[in-house]
Formats: C-alpha cells, structure tokens, sequence
C-alpha cells in the first residue's frame, strides 16, 4: 500500500502527529504494536496522575477535621488500591477511545501490530506492507533494565501500576528522575513505608536545584527517606542489601532513566547514546526518516514528544522551520506539585548570561491559605536589561497548571514589567506570580 | 550634593553618541542651559545643556569618545540640595521623554529627538547624485514580542523595518540581533574578507542613519520617478537683473530659491505630494504646512535643513534663509529645529554639476524633486532653433499613493512657475 507518511508508535508523539498528518490531507498510516495513546495514556501519565489524585485525596481526608468536616477517623482511613485502579482503567479508557475516535475521524489508518522495515520506504506490519514517501518512527522508551540482581516477580515498574499486581507495605523505589520521585511520593501518601534510592545526589533532573531540593525536604518531612548514591548489591527475604546496611522492603519499585526502543532496520541510522540521532527538523541520518518522542533522547516528556510530533509534520509540509525543542514545561505531580519552564539557574551560569532572581513565597498568599497549600514558592529569573522572563519555578499545589502562563509569557519573549501589568484575579495563587515580576522591579506589594 | 548628569534616554532617537567637544571643564560654574558639550549623534550635532545649576565637580569622557546613552558626562555640584533630591530635581525635566519640549531654555534639547524624524541626511552616489532620506521611525505598527520592543527601542532599531520570523511574523528577539548584525538571515552573506589593499572606513554615527534610513526608505516606499526639463529662459533673465543689487545686500541670489518658490506654489495645488502615508490605518496625512527641506552636502555626509512655510516666504526672505542654513550647515551648527518638520524635499545636484538623478524619497515624505544643472542646448521655438536654458527636472514619488498622473501634473504645474516665475506671484 503506497501512502504519504508511516508513523510507527501510537504514544503522544505518534498518535498526534497522526492527526495532523490526517487533517492536512496527508494519507497516514498509524502501526501500533500495543496500545493508542501509548505509554502515557495507558501506563504512565495519566495512570499514575488518576492513583496520585487518589492519594492526595487520602491525604486531606486526614486533615478534613481542620477545615471543619467531622466524622472522619484519620486511623480509620485506608488507601483501596483496587477501587483507585478501576477508577484510573475507566479514565485511561475513556481517553484511548477518545484517540481512536479522532484517529478515524481524521482518516488515519491505524494498523495493530509490530512494525518492521523492509528498506528505508517500506515497512510491514500485521502481514500488509506500506510505503511511503516519509517516515516518522515514534517507538518511545523502555526501562533500561536493571544493574543488581533481583528475582523478577519482586520487581515493580511504572508500567505494572494498573494491573492487580500487590503493592507490598515497604518499597524501596530505584531511581533519581522525575518520575521515581514521582512514585516514591505516591506509594508514600498511600501509606507505605517508602526508601527512595537515588543514584545521584541531585534529584529530579533537570529541574533546578532549588526545586530539587525543596521537593526533597518535602518528602523527608511526608516520612520518605532517602539514600544518595547508594550500592545495591542484592534483593532476599531480610530486604535490599546495601553496603552497609539492609533495607526491609519486598519489592523494589525499579525507575531508573529510560531508553529508546528502535525498530529493526536493514540500514544503519545514527545514534548517540542509544537514541536515534536526529536533526534540527528531526530527521535520522535518512533524511525522509523522522524520529520524535523518547525516542531521539531530546526529552522524555510527553507534551514535548506531541510538540515534535507536530513539527515533523510541519517539516513534511515544508512549512517556515521553527526550533522544535524550545520552551518545554516540566512538571512533577508531587504533593505540592512542582513545575519549571525555560532556563534554570545553573544553566544561566554555566552559560554566563546575567540574569536576576525574584523569589515568592505563598505563605501570605490567600487562596493557597485558604485551601491550606501554603507550603510553597514561584521563582523568576529574569534579564536585568530588559527584564525579559528567562526562567520560572514553581512549587504549589496547582503548579502544573500555573506554569502555563509562565511558558504562555515565555513563549511571547515577555518581561517581568508585562507579567507585573497583567491583573490577576484575587484570591488567587496566580498572584504570587504577579507579585514576583513587581518585586523584580523591587516593587512587592505583599513584601 | 551631587549630581551627575548622564547621557539621556530619549528612547527611539538614539543610542550613543560621540563627545566633540568639551566647554565646561571641573571647578566650573553652570547655569541651567548652559551648554556643557557638544555630541554628534546619528540625528545631530547638538549642544547638551546642563539640567541645573552648579558647579561641575567632575567630567567624564574624551573627545573622540562614543559613550551609550545613560553614560555619565558630568556630575554637577548642587548647592544646597542632598543626594536624591538633587537627582529628583534634575531629573524632573530633561529626562522626561516628550513629544513636543523643543524647549526655549535649551536643557532638554536632546529629549526632542524622538520627534526629530524629519530630520534628514542626504547620502551622495557615485554618480554625484544625491537622494535624500528621512530619520523618521516608521508609523507602522509592528507585531513584535515585548523584549524585542525593548531591544529595538534600546539599539536605535525602527522595528518596522525589521523582517519578523515568528508566528505571524512576530518579531522576536532574534530578528532584532539579526537585523542589528546585518545579517538577514543566519545562513545569510558570509563574511566578507578584505584583501590586503582595502582601506577599512568606520562608518560616523551619521553615516550609519543615513544607511539605514536609505534602506527603510527604499524597502518602505514604492519609488517612481519622472523627468521633465523646464525651458527657463527668463528666470535667467530676472535673476541677472536682480543679482548685483543682492550682493550689495550681502545676499548671493541663487536659482534655489525661485526653485523653491515654484515648488511651494506647485505644492499649494497639489497636496498629494506634500504628505505622508499611513496604510495601518488606512489613511494619507496631507500636510497644511509647506515646510521644504533643502539638501545640503557637509563634510559628514548630507544633511536636510527644513525651510518652513516656504510658500509664505518672498524670493529675498528664501535667498537669506538658504544662505544661512548653508553656512550653518557647513560649520554643524544646525539645531534639531532646523531639520525637524520638513514635508517636502528639494535636492539640487546641480549645482554640483550633476544633471539626471533619480532621488530616494525623504521616507516618510511622499515626494522629493532632483534639480540638475542647467545646460545651454539649441532648442526649436516658434519653429526656429534657438539657444535654449534647460533645467533637468527628476520627481520620485511614493506611488502607493501618488500616481503618475498625480506626479506628471505636479511637476508640469512646477515648470509653469520656472518658465514665469511671474505666474507664480500672481496665481491664487
């Protein structure tokens, strides 16, 4: 079958480049090996976002007597994993057909199957062949797997989180990166004993380390303890055997840095670190052949992996070239959340741009004190010249959402003095923003 | 206390400026208005007056020295007031950016600039044929992100003229780098290698408007130009008749003036060409004034002092306020009000010989005329070949508004005026 565009993978990449490969009148084809949506939708974003919201609800059931709701005993409560999971399958379904529908509706043809090249234009899947004229492989990522010797039945991953699988009392989670902090907090909430094992003494990179370092305190205070650098040597009855000392847990939660899944080809296409080596527009070294998503190593976010997806399609329509990987949100569903966009403070000096810093806390913040979230802060940096918004940091229990208006501001080279202009609703935490580009002019009201 | 006066921000006008001249030195005593220094900016050259009164403590910069704005020149010792009082107070008028403080004591001067637009620089060809263009910021209203505003007000840049890359041609930060670096583009010209044997020119602040108004005006208006000869034979006649009586007067009667009498007359006609455009809103401004700049060649490059009101001026008052503006101009003691406001520009190459130009409209004017020499050439008159007086005539307009019809009609009516100046007296 001769078609306009091969997307192999159905994940945040794939499935929207697909749709708009499908809207602007290319003829697409979608293999998809498992699932639409992907690991995002199915296994890891939205899945882990439903069990957290989940947790954070168990949470302030416990201080529901603060805010006046009786009846409640805090020692009574107890985190149903079965009824959060069938919750979080029903959400998850809900979206994957919301995919599909859209994928038809667009006239893409979505084929299930593995993908497999037969030269640089054509590939099979599902015994039926296709060629094209460009390519966008968009086969995500996988757990590298595991440095230390563990029996597999006592291994959980991201990926395992839907399934009936026992979530024993005491874990210990393997990994440094966003998301195994991510669920060592989740698993926390829900009232496991929890000992996070960080390969790094940074955590969560690549958030700035003002960040890392309050979400660490605050896991600390929540009863998560943490060990840097740590040598796991072996996983048996008594627990996680350290150098020095044994962890009692029953099964690790391993979430270490991922890496790209590459379909097989009979051609070489260029790699760096194992991800597939793309270009400005995102082409592998076979120009006609693109890679978006974890794939290329860029980021392993799932809104960038859309955002490259889409200007893939850009580039097969030769639209004006735009820079595919500029300001990417990142954004950790912790408790308070914590979210940045644009350039961190180590980045600034490493690169020697000069740049201040306007910090505001949310502790006299009214709407994060009436919802009791006051624990918290938003961070600007910003160019002293222009006062040009170079960086945001946000610690708040809505700082996913908060820093939309931040990469919005960003996006359109905004200063501190249009941030500082723009009126903000009262009561809300969105204000703390606001109140940070006035004392970026050494203006603060509520300082 | 102290206070120290620094190089003002005047916004869209400038950026920097070169210290020519010092006329204070420390341990001297100012008067408000005093004139403190003389700086050649991409506008002018001006006298900066002192904000206040005092005595100045101490002086910063060498002549010869390009300082950017905000730069401290001099810090002034101000009886009787403290630090920030005395900062406050100073700053209360010369630093406030307004449109219209061309004011009489002097100080603020360099605050007008924003204004100065009209004020022009002729740049000459090699062709000896000159062209004139405007320093005026572009009305157009530009989608630009706000750093890229800031950065464009900061570095002197008409973000009109820059090409943008964003979402709908939004300029952004980096259009304006690239459009301060000269490149339009990142793999635009490479880098341009001189041989051993080239002399490296660096260009005067002067020399960098002219560049970029020239461009502006050139990418901006849509140039067409027309050329006409005027038989003047008689205005030949009257000025030998009046020219020793002028001499006595001190006065040099010239054509220029009769030129410009013509073209005022001719402008009263035909407002088209004496105005502006404004496609944003749709709409032409047609200029009640008659203000008529007059190329001058300096040394620096060339400038366009403004007669204003040259429809109301005599043939004596025109001859007299050109002298002087020449001779002002030749020793840069022109002020931002004598280039300010022009809405017509007259070039006359002429009288360095030149004879066809074809002129670049004083952006963003919408006309400007090129004289050329007049040539003694047989002619056929009343079916006799005669020796004629020819005047090369070259008209450009900005045909987004000004057709050819509209040109031809203008410069027919111009000649009329130079075959009879009489006419020109006499018309309503």
């Amino acid at each position: 079958m001769e078609t306009d565009l091969i997307i192999i993978g159905a994940g945040p990449a794939g499935y929207v480049a697909a749709i708009r490969a499908g809207q602007t009148g290319l003829k697409t084809v979608l293999i998809e090996k498992e699932r639409t949506g992907g690991m995002c939708l199915n296994w890891g974003c939205i899945p882990t976002k439903a069990l957290l919201e989940s947790a954070k609800r168990l949470e302030s059931a416990k201080h529901a007597a603060d805010f006046g709701v009786g009846g409640i005993e805090p020692d009574r409560l107890v985190f149903d994993w079965a009824t959060a999971r069938n919750r979080s399958a029903a959400i998850v379904k809900k979206l994957t057909r919301g995919v599909d529908f859209l994928l038809k509706k667009n006239g893409v043809d979505v084929v299930s199957g593995e993908a497999r090249f037969t030269d640089d234009h054509t590939v099979t899947a599902a015994s039926r062949s296709f060629s094209a004229k460009h390519i966008l492989i968009a086969t995500g990522s996988i757990p590298a797997p595991p440095e230390y010797t563990v029996p597999p039945d006592r291994i959980l991953e991201v990926r395992n989180l839907p399934d009936p699988v026992e979530i024993p009392r005491k874990l210990a989670v393997i990994g440094h990166q966003a998301y195994a902090v991510e669920l060592a907090h989740l698993f926390r909430l829900c009232g496991h004993e929890v000992v996070l094992l960080a390969f790094h003494d940074r955590l969560i990179p690549p958030f700035d380390p003002v960040l890392a370092t309050f979400l660490e305190n605050r896991l600390k205070k929540d009863g998560v303890e943490i060990r840097k650098q740590p040598s796991i040597s072996a996983l048996d009855e008594r627990g996680l055997h350290l150098e020095n000392e044994i962890i009692p847990c029953e099964k690790i939660v391993h979430a270490p840095p991922r890496r790209a899944v590459i379909p097989e080809t009979p051609f070489t296409l260029d790699r760096d670190n194992g991800f597939l080596r793309v270009d400005r527009d995102l082409r592998t070294s076979i120009p006609h052949i693109f890679a978006a998503g974890d794939v290329n190593g860029i980021s392993e976010l799932a809104h960038a992996a859309s955002a490259q997806g889409l200007h893939v399609i850009d580039r097969i329509r030769e639209l004006p070239p735009t820079d595919p990987v500029r300001l990417i949100p990142e954004t950790l569903y912790t408790h308070p959340e914590i979210a940045q966009v644009g350039t961190t403070e180590p980045q600034l000096t490493e690169k020697g741009i000069d740049f201040k810093i306007s910090e505001f806390s949310l502790h006299a913040n009214g709407k994060a004190l009436t919802e009791g979230e006051s624990d918290g802060f938003i961070r600007v940096l910003f160019d002293p010249k222009y006062g040009e918004v170079l960086g945001v940091q946000i610690a708040a229990a809505h700082a996913t959402d908060l820093i939309a208006e931040a990469a919005l501001l960003m996006e359109m080279e905004g200063t501190v003095y249009d941030l500082a202009r723009t009126i903000h609703a009262h009561p809300t935490v969105s204000e703390v923003f606001m109140e940070s580009a006035w004392a970026a002019q050494d203006l603060p009201l509520h300082k | 206390m102290r206070y120290v006066f620094q190089f003002p921000d005047i916004g869209e006008g400038i950026h920097e400026g070169k210290i020519l001249e010092w006329y204070v030195k420390p341990g001297a005593e100012v008067k408000t208005g005093d004139s403190l220094l003389k700086m050649e900016t991409d506008k002018v050259v001006t006298d900066l007056p002192s904000p206040r009164s005092g005595s100045i403590a101490a002086r910063f910069g060498k002549v010869g020295e390009v300082v950017p704005v905000g730069s401290p020149l001099v810090e002034i010792d101000i009886p009787g007031l403290d630090g920030d009082a005395a900062q406050a107070a100073a700053r209360e008028k010369p630093l406030k950016r307004t449109e219209a403080s061309v004011d009489e004591k002097g100080f603020g001067v360099v605050g007008t600039l924003e204004v100065a637009g009209d004020a022009a620089r002729l740049a000459p060809s090699d062709e000896g044929v000159s062209a004139a263009v405007s320093t005026a910021p572009s009305r157009r209203k530009s989608l630009a992100t706000p750093v890229a505003r800031a950065m464009a007000r900061d570095l002197n840049i008409d973000i009109a003229a820059v090409t943008g890359t964003g979402p709908a041609g939004r300029v952004t930060k980096e259009d304006i780098r690239l459009h301060q670096s000269g490149f339009p583009k990142p793999d635009g010209p490479k880098e341009v290698i001189h041989p051993p044997e080239t002399e490296i020119l660096p260009l005067t602040q002067m020399r960098k408007a002219i560049a970029r108004n020239m461009a502006l005006s050139k990418q901006t208006a849509a140039h067409m130009t027309v050329f006409e000869e005027a038989e003047v034979g008689s205005l030949i006649a009257i000025r030998e008749r009046f020219k020793a009586g002028y001499e006595k007067k001190g006065i040099k009667l010239t054509y220029l003036p009769f030129i410009i009498q013509a073209t005022a007359k001719a402008l009263q006609h035909h407002p088209l060409l004496n105005s502006q455009l404004d496609l944003e809103k749709g709409q032409a401004l047609l200029k009640k004034s008659i203000h008529i700049g007059i190329a001058v060649d300096t040394e620096e490059g060339l400038v366009v002092p403004v007669i204003r009101d040259a429809d109301r001026k005599s043939i004596p008052a025109l001859a007299r306020e050109i002298q002087e503006i020449k001779e002002k101009a030749r020793l840069r003691k022109l002020a931002l009000a004598d280039l300010q406001s022009g809405t017509f520009t007259v070039t006359n190459y002429g009288s360095l010989g030149g004879t066809y130009g074809v002129p670049v409209i004083n952006y963003p004017q919408t006309a400007i005329l090129g004289i050329g020499r007049i040539m003694t050439i047989p002619v056929v008159l009343d079916g006799a070949i005669v020796v004629g007086h020819i005047l090369p005539l070259s008209l450009s307009v900005d045909h987004r508004l000004i057709d050819g019809g509209a040109a031809t009609r203008f410069i027919v009516d111009v000649i009329r005026y130079l075959k009879d100046p009489l006419a020109a007296w006499l018309d309503e």
